[in-house]
């Protein structure tokens, strides 16, 4: 029995190196594939498209994130993967007639019986060519299929600029207000949340220095000026409880003493749980602890829930701009 | 205590790793005794270490809790103490503990030292549990989560324990390779639900431990897993018995059957009551039993509370390096047990290749 075991012994020696090597891969590639952004967006642009033939009502040059693309006007098949640019069209009163798998807001629930074309962060090619569209449009969780999908239908890449939000944001409604010839409306529009934007600028300064945060699954992450939820402190001009400085979509994990330390006068919380769908009050329990009692935020009742589907999903569009600058309003 | 049984499984397995394999049983003996008070002192360093790493844990964070302010009775300080610090530190030292014995009992029950309950399924399946609560039940209690967590834990153990019990060859290579197939197949399962059911994000929030929402109030199921552990020590013995496979525990008229699942039930609640707590600590079960058998040898009455002392060591580390590398923010200390865990396996391995190189053939 000794000898056996000792052979047995001997063969694993020689052969557990690469069998560990095999095991660090696998588990680094779990690792990698887990955590790949989803807007990892090529620099070099391929801005060569494949312009649609059937010209009717003539087509124009628009310049997106990726390039410009040649795309009809007044297009009648259009899939949309960004769910603010669906919203601005239905602030246009113009239909999508493809959409993502998604949790819709109240306000797009009509579009849970549209032809689906894959989901937020990957398109369903197949299901895409047979629907033959006249116009793609994506963002920045869809904007590494650009290619690929330009092979398809004109696409275009309307992902909004972080770092210059609102401006970005107007120039890819005005884009989709060309498209559709609603360019009136979209500048009316524009002007109501421009004049939504001062009134609330004008009394942030004084209400209280905040800090944003997502609760996802029971943990906590922060998110500061220039990042994808950056309006409340760029353009709401709400002053920042802490610099925190994100790289990535998903902000930066903190403790809740980190709460407590920066102890914020206005907390804006976004629940992702309840965005997709699995739990709502989730980010209630979360912070429903000693240390986030304790704060400013919280002794004057200035905890703020951000509705998450607004906030997570849809983001920038003509009507959910509006919406999510009321809900900033309520810590006012 | 000291019967022949557990000497000479104590031998029989140090064959693998040390020269002093082909001792007489009668020196084995006088070896015996030796090694113990040698193991009696490592054990007391260890927890000289533990006990110093713990202290810095408790200093370490984004609120400055310094020893004067505790010392001066400060309010405020002693709050963040009470309330983030102390929680934190205790709830670290008992993953650590836990899931390294998991490990050491794991690799005892599949008899192959390149197994850990993530490695297997177990964790695969504890994940799984709580995506189909997750899922299925989403407004339960924490505590039915984690009773289905661990229903779905025992499950995919016993699944992986009767699949190599069948195959024609105990292979060393092949039962890790077995287990890292049906972990696969358990999390692809997995993963597809999740995908379906837009739950990636929390679904790596489970798989990569993170102790950053770790407060008062937030850790206690942990205490459940002490228990446990406790559990799994006092059981020792057997478990280094059943270690020699199912004819031999037979044979000394102890139930084989029984004590496999006893060791299932321990792993998986450990496995189960740590993923949902703090998410899952890779390697943390393959390395830890790995270097304590390497130096102490695999009577798990011996290694346990020195597998459980290193374990709560090599995560206090990992997590005090959590909170430092990006302060004031954290990194999650999965990432950094899997980097850490790697390292110190490869170095491990070649080791004991070397040694194996320069060692006589027998």
């Amino acid at each position: 029995m000794t000898s056996t075991r000792t052979r047995s012994g001997l063969a694993a020696k020689r052969f557990s190196f690469s069998a560990v090597t095999a095991t660090v891969a696998l588990l680094a590639l779990t690792a990698c594939g887990a955590s790949a952004p989803a807007s990892s967006s090529n620099a070099s642009g391929d801005s060569s498209v494949s312009s649609s033939t059937s010209a009717t009502s003539g087509t124009i040059t628009v310049e997106h994130a990726q390039g410009s693309t040649e795309v009809p006007v007044n297009p009648e098949n259009v899939y949309v993967f960004d769910l603010g640019v669906l919203d601005t069209m239905e602030a246009l009163d113009v239909k999508a007639a493809g959409v993502p798998e998604a949790v819709f807001p109240a306000s797009l629930k009509e579009y849970e019986s549209v032809d689906k074309i894959g989901n937020m962060k990957e398109p369903d090619f197949e299901a895409i060519s047979e629907g033959a569209p006249d116009l793609i449009i994506i963002s920045g969780r869809t904007a590494g299929s650009y290619e690929e999908l330009s092979k398809i239908a004109p696409t275009i890449d309307l992902t909004v600029d972080q770092n210059d939000a609102l401006n970005s944001f107007e120039k890819n409604a005005e884009i989709v207000g060309d498209i559709f010839n609603k360019g009136d409306e979209v500048k009316s529009k524009l002007a109501d949340i421009d004049a939504k934007i001062e009134e609330v600028s004008a009394k942030a300064p004084e209400a209280g220095k905040s800090l944003i945060v997502m609760s996802s699954a029971g943990e906590l992450t922060a998110y500061g000026a220039a990042s994808r939820f950056g309006i409340v402190h760029d353009i709401l001009k709400f002053p920042v409880a802490a610099d925190v400085k994100v790289d990535g979509a998903h902000g930066e994990a903190i403790s809740f003493e980190y709460i407590k330390e920066k102890n914020p006068e206005i907390l804006f919380v976004i629940d992702r749980d309840a965005a997709v769908g699995t739990a709502t009050g989730a980010a209630n329990a979360v912070l429903d602890n000693e240390l986030v009692k304790s704060t400013d935020a919280a002794k004057n009742d200035k905890i703020i829930q951000l509705d998450a589907t607004n906030w997570y999903i849809v983001g920038y569009g003509l009507n959910n701009t509006l919406s999510m600058i009321d809900e900033v309003a309520k810590a006012l | 205590m000291a019967s022949p049984a557990v000497t000479s499984t104590d031998t029989l397995h140090r064959s693998s790793f040390s020269a002093k394999a082909r001792s007489t049983s009668s020196n084995a003996v006088s070896t015996y005794a030796a090694e113990s008070r040698r193991t009696r002192r490592a054990l007391l360093l260890g927890v000289a270490v533990v006990t110093l790493l713990a202290v810095v844990s408790m200093f370490v964070g984004v609120t400055d809790v310094s020893l004067p302010a505790l010392l001066s009775g400060d309010p405020a300080a002693w709050e963040i103490f009470w309330i983030s610090r102390l929680p934190r530190t205790a709830a670290v030292i008992l993953a650590g503990m836990a899931v390294a014995v998991a490990g050491l009992i794991m690799q005892l029950m599949a008899r192959n030292k390149f197994v850990e309950p993530s490695m297997v399924g177990t964790v695969e399946s504890a994940t799984m549990g709580i995506l189909v609560a997750t899922i299925a039940f989403p407004s339960a209690a924490l505590f039915a989560k984690m009773g289905i967590a661990s229903l779905f834990a025992v499950a995919g153990t016993w699944l992986f324990l009767t699949i190599i019990n069948r195959l024609p060859s105990r292979n060393t290579l092949l039962v890790p390779l077995v287990g890292i197939m049906l972990g696969g197949v358990i999390g692809s399962i997995t993963t597809f639900f999740a995908y379906r059911y837009d739950l990636l994000q929390t679904l790596n929030t489970w798989m990569i431990g993170d102790f950053s929402g770790v407060i008062r109030g937030r850790y206690e199921l942990l205490w459940i897993v002490a228990a446990v552990t406790a559990i799994g020590y006092i059981a020792a013995d057997r478990f280094t018995v059943a270690g020699m496979g199912a004819d031999f525990t037979t044979n000394l008229g102890m139930n084989y059957k029984a004590i496999m699942r006893l060791g299932m039930t321990i792993v998986a609640l450990i496995s189960a009551i740590v993923v949902t707590t703090v998410g899952a600590l890779p390697f943390l079960g393959l390395v830890v039993p790995q270097l304590v058998s390497l130096f102490f040898g695999d009577n798990l009455r011996r290694s346990a509370p020195l597998t459980a002392v290193t374990g709560a060591g090599l995560v206090l580390v990992c997590d005090i390096l959590s909170r430092t590398i990006r302060f004031p923010y954290e990194v999650p200390v999965g990432m950094i047990m899997s980097v850490l865990g790697a390292a110190l396996f490869l170095i491990l391995l070649l080791r004991s290749q070397r040694k194996e190189a320069s060692r006589p053939r027998a």
